[in-house]
């Protein structure tokens, strides 16, 4: 695989050119573009086409968009016809989307800031930031590598292969991790910031923290947890500025 | 706010940008958790307590976020920066309820601002149509730092106009004790209630709850032991 360390570090700004029409469709075509080069020589009018059809839509989680770009370089080189190469990119939008998000956004990213949060109430200072940061690019930079080798070893079987490989398993064990990271740091950090405001405040934060909840459950998206803030907020100021 | 040199205020502005671009662009390598961003700002403003305790509050609202799609989602990175610029210098339980609320504003104008730059990246996409269909590499490539470039001038304005905010807060606006005191626990508590919920929503009915009850109750002992 010719360029494939250029189109790893391509693939970190992936989404520089994120818009509502192509999505990542853009980063796409510019993370194939050192894996496309030898295609140039081999046969220059199949390497338009496949240029073409590497920026046009597409949408994944970016940490897995590897898996795609190594499947379709692979499928170009091997001169698989242009409408199968879009279908299969088409196909492999949910599933990389949706394996993706949960085993990063819903899945590592909580586990570790919640465990960075943890560290950090703890008195770990630095250590706290930068072992989140050092972790979480170690296991995404491996992902990404494994993500872009197995899809240009898979080709057109890079279904079967996302199925076979550890992505499955590894979303349904990083859920639970990142929920009990996430309770673990929740009491640990109410307590880190009221402790020495009194009982009164504890118990004045803590209905806070449950009128939020409630109300933003009830009201759904048009009250979200910021809005909720910002209008407790004016509303102690107000109360605040006529006396109360 | 304690008063920051010059060079302080171009390094919060440098860092404000970095965080901001790497929200979406590039290269998404979790420096703009508010956690991250706010600890870093608040030690280029020569407060890292201060950075710390503002980025940790405003990571709890960050994880009522799902940033999955297409979904519109405050920009907490530029806002945290700012945030822990106004809380530098000042006792954590007067400064911290003031500088999350300048930053939420930040960070709910932040997300606004990248809806902007996401449609102007649309408009040169359209207008490099005939290039990128005549499978130019060299439009895929402009289109690419010209992104790039949108994102980080939106970093750049969004933490200079947070950091003018933050040093007008400063200078004209007076709170007294028992004010600034009640906006720290108003702030806390908002923000223990959007990391709970968050943490529930995506918790669903399976596995994932019966961690998080567990992981909440031996929290809980911790904190009470502590």
């Amino acid at each position: 695989m010719t360029g494939g360390g250029r189109a790893l570090l391509r693939l970190m700004a992936v989404q520089a050119t994120w818009n509502y029409e192509r999505m990542l469709g853009v980063g796409m075509g510019y993370a194939a573009e050192p894996l496309l080069e030898d295609l140039k020589t081999v046969d220059p009018v199949r390497h338009g086409e496949a240029v073409v059809r590497s920026a046009e839509f597409f949408n994944c989680n970016p940490n897995l968009a590897g898996l795609a770009l190594g499947a379709t370089a692979r499928a170009e080189y091997e001169a698989v016809p242009g409408a199968q190469i879009a279908r299969l990119r088409t196909a492999l939008c949910s599933p990389l989307g949706a394996l993706g998000d949960e085993l990063f956004w819903d899945g590592l990213v909580p586990a570790l800031v919640g465990l960075a949060l943890v560290a950090a109430v703890l008195g770990a200072g630095w250590w706290a930031i930068l072992g989140l940061l050092v972790v979480y690019n170690l296991l995404r930079l491996a992902t990404a590598l494994w993500a872009l080798r197995t899809g240009f070893e898979a080709g057109m079987r890079v279904g079967s292969a996302i199925g076979g490989s550890w992505i499955p398993g590894a979303v349904a064990r990083v859920g639970p991790v990142a929920g009990g990271a996430v309770g673990l740091a929740l009491p640990l950090v109410a307590g880190w910031y009221l402790r020495g405001f009194g009982g009164i405040g504890v118990v004045g934060a803590l209905a806070v923290a449950g009128a939020g909840a409630a109300v933003t459950r009830w009201f759904g998206p048009s009250l979200t947890s910021v809005r909720f803030a910002l209008l407790a907020m004016g509303l102690l100021l107000f109360f605040r500025w006529v006396g109360l | 706010m304690s008063a920051l040199a010059p060079t302080a205020v171009l390094l919060l502005l440098v860092w404000g940008t970095l965080v901001a671009l790497d929200l979406v662009s590039v290269p998404q390598a979790m420096l703009s958790r508010p956690l991250v961003a706010g600890t870093v700002a608040g030690w280029l403003a020569g407060d890292v307590e201060a950075g710390l305790r503002v980025g940790a509050l405003l990571e709890l609202f960050a994880l009522d976020v799902l940033p999955i799609g297409a979904v519109r989602y405050p920009d907490y990175g530029p806002a945290a920066v700012a945030g822990a610029a106004l809380a530098a210098g000042a006792p954590w339980e007067l400064g911290l309820g003031v500088s999350v609320g300048v930053a939420l504003v930040l960070a709910v104008l932040g997300g606004w601002s990248l809806k902007q730059v996401r449609r102007r990246n649309a408009r040169a996409i359209q207008r490099r149509a005939a290039a990128l269909a005549a499978g130019e590499s060299g439009a895929i490539r402009l289109l690419q730092y010209g992104g790039i470039a949108r994102d980080a001038a939106r970093g750049a304005l969004l933490t200079g106009l947070g950091l003018l905010v933050a040093w007008a807060v400063a200078s004209g606006v007076q709170l007294d004790r028992q004010t600034a005191v009640g906006l720290t626990l108003v702030a806390i508590g908002a923000a223990l209630s959007a990391a709970a919920s968050g943490a529930v929503r995506s918790a669903g009915r399976d596995a994932r709850l019966r961690w998080l009850a567990a992981g909440v109750a031996a929290g809980t002992l911790l904190a009470v032991l502590r």
